[in-house]
């Protein structure tokens, strides 16, 4: 995606500005309250008295609050779903699994697609030329259709060869995921390795005497990592999303937002919040990474800043 | 021409890589070819007949090369892709009226999403930092993220359960059998994968229009008294549809995976959703023909994407017949 020039705000008065006008300004402010309050709540979730056990059932002066009975209120802050479990308690336990699965596969895609892709900018020819063709092949098939096709099989073949065993349901989808961001990771980083490294810094370096690994890892990729980075930010967004998709298709964890809407989607007339809150948590989820992306990207000016 | 032979044959090696792949991940892990039988045929015992006319039919006993040959033959030439086993019927009568919702789904959202975004984009970038320009900007970042679920499911709050205009379990329905049923039941899927689509669309030429506006030409047509609507509908929108025409293209795959995604949200039969079930039920017979057909559709458009923009513009049919 493009990205708008804008007009960046004069630094040299920062001094003069209170602290509440340096705050960061609208879309990275609400990004940043709310992965702040979210991880907060993710992380101290068994010690917080206001966040029950996300299995435990719902009693209100003692009585069982089943089958949808109680709606979003003081008592259950989401409503309760229905086996009277309290959705708000689901929402954040859940976030755990969302989250860790984003970073761990946004991780895994980095490492894989940035070494593609600097290997294939930096040396060319005939590198370049199998992982382009790989690129592609992989481009070739929706995201989300690999993702499925891939978790599918893994079961399959996890019960054949033995030395996988160690893979659970959560590795089998940050794995999945972080093939999904491989190839966009790649693109990107090819594209800038190959202007990166007709630079004077690289052929002075060069001239210098210095050897491929040196200029790679001390001049290539110290300029890769605004990219990088930025791209993470999306890329997270977008494979939480993935994450929640292949959870509604039933393909992912039980734990997951995604299952939560569809667990309870066909209540919708009867009970809005247990699928409401849910799906809103992963739009606000995937906006905030959406957003502090974007910002970042028009930071460090880089334009094919989509995953 | 000799540019499209090179795109047709890069696109041709693309498919059949990719098709043997998914040939491969779908048959991989299994020990004999006795074992590959069962798998493939849903997981239940075979009788020693059935398994030998299974390895037979299938050649299961050879490599996966030959599988492979095997299978494409029967692509192209019998359009036999096996036999899917939840319905003991051949894939490819599963596959024939599905793929129309798919292909319909996909067409409706590109084409309506252009509806859409040009005139958006082009307000935008005419009246730049405006406060219409600021709002449709939030609302198309909103846009391009939303996930498909997200939308969805809001969608469908609002427009089945509180207002009820549409029913809430959908029917494949198509245009030649009775429209306005068909109108009821793609509104919903439509608009979801509509929305981001458009979103993404406006983005884009809104910061190509920005660009345009700004080069030489558009000046001069300005300075000679070319009227402004004419300046910017004409001579300055006209040079930045490449950039949806090249968004059409891809797209295609973020568009396809929010498709399984709608079609089993909307219980629409197509594509999508018959892929999920047949995972769900192991079918792997239909899976692996399902994505090969995925992968087609996303192929040939990308050739067909690639065509238009040469037959739009045509310094780039030069360019390239040049270079």
């Amino acid at each position: 995606m493009t990205t708008s020039v804008v007009s960046s705000q004069p630094a040299d008065r920062a001094h003069e500005r209170s602290w509440w006008q340096r705050l960061p300004k609208g879309g990275v402010l609400f990004s940043i309250l709310w992965l702040g309050i979210l991880v907060f709540l993710v992380v101290f979730a068994d010690y917080l008295s206001f966040i029950r056990d996300p299995d435990a059932k719902v009693r209100v002066a003692g009585r069982l609050q089943s089958n949808y009975k109680l709606g979003p209120g003081y008592s259950a802050w989401f409503g309760v779903d229905g086996n009277s479990q309290d959705v708000f308690a689901r929402c954040i336990y859940y976030a755990r699994n969302s989250l860790q699965i984003g970073l761990a596969s946004t991780v895994l895609g980095l490492l894989i697609g940035g070494t593609l892709g600097v290997l294939a900018g930096y040396f060319r020819g005939w590198i370049d030329r199998i992982i382009s063709i790989l690129i592609d092949c992989l481009l070739a098939i929706p995201a989300l259709v690999l993702a499925v096709m891939l978790i599918f099989r893994l079961d399959d073949i996890k019960a054949t060869w033995t030395f996988l065993g160690w893979m659970t349901r959560k590795w089998q989808i940050i794995m999945t995921l972080s093939i999904l961001a491989v190839a966009p990771l790649a693109r990107i980083v090819r594209a800038q390795t190959l202007s990166l490294r007709e630079r004077e810094f690289v052929t002075a370096a060069r001239s210098l005497g210095a050897k491929n690994g040196r200029i790679i890892t001390k001049e290539i990729v110290p300029n890769l990592v605004p990219t990088m980075v930025t791209v993470a930010f999306t890329g997270l967004g977008i494979l939480i999303a993935a994450e929640g998709a292949l959870a509604f298709l039933g393909l992912g964890l039980t734990e997951s937002w995604g299952f939560q809407i569809e667990s309870n989607r066909r209540r919708l007339e009867k009970a809005w919040w247990a699928t409401v809150f849910p799906c809103l948590m992963l739009l606000g989820t995937v906006m905030a990474f959406n957003l502090l992306g974007d910002r970042l990207a028009k930071r460090f000016d880089i334009r094919e800043a989509a995953v | 021409m000799r540019y499209f032979l090179q795109r047709f044959a890069q696109l041709l090696i693309v498919f059949g890589l990719v098709s043997f792949g998914v040939l491969l991940v779908m048959r991989i892990g299994s020990n004999s070819p006795e074992e590959l039988a069962i798998k493939l045929y849903g997981g239940r015992p075979l009788s020693p007949d059935e398994l030998t006319e299974a390895i037979s039919r299938y050649h299961l006993d050879t490599n996966y090369f030959v599988q492979y040959f095997y299978w494409l033959k029967g692509l192209v030439i019998d359009f036999d892709l096996g036999q899917s086993v939840a319905n003991s019927r051949a894939v490819a009568d599963l596959l024939k009226p599905r793929v129309w919702t798919t292909v319909l789904l996909g067409l409706y959202a590109n084409v309506f999403g252009m509806l859409i975004a040009i005139p958006v984009a082009v307000r935008q970038a005419y009246k730049r930092d405006g406060r219409f320009d600021k709002a449709a900007g939030l609302m198309t970042f909103v846009g391009v993220g939303v996930p498909a679920i997200v939308l969805g499911v809001l969608l469908q709050l609002l427009f089945t359960v509180k207002l009820g205009w549409f029913p809430l379990i959908g029917d494949k329905i198509y245009p030649w059998d009775d429209l306005g049923q068909h109108v009821r039941n793609f509104f919903l899927p439509t608009l979801t994968l509509t929305i981001p689509v458009a979103a993404i669309f406006a983005r884009l030429l809104r910061a190509e229009m920005v660009l345009t506006l700004q080069s030489d030409f558009i000046t001069l047509a300005s300075a000679k008294g070319v009227s402004p609507a004419r300046v910017l509908w004409r001579h300055a929108l006209r040079n930045s549809l490449f950039s949806i025409v090249t968004a059409v293209g891809t797209n295609l795959g973020a568009l396809l995976g929010s498709a399984v995604v709608v079609e089993t949200l909307f219980d629409l039969d197509g594509l999508g959703s018959q892929l999920v079930v047949s995972v769900l039920s192991s079918d792997l017979f239909t899976v692996q023909s399902f994505v090969a057909i995925i992968v087609l559709l996303v192929v040939s458009v990308n050739l067909l994407v690639d065509l238009a923009y040469a037959l739009i513009d045509p310094r780039i049919r030069q360019m390239r017949s040049l270079g």
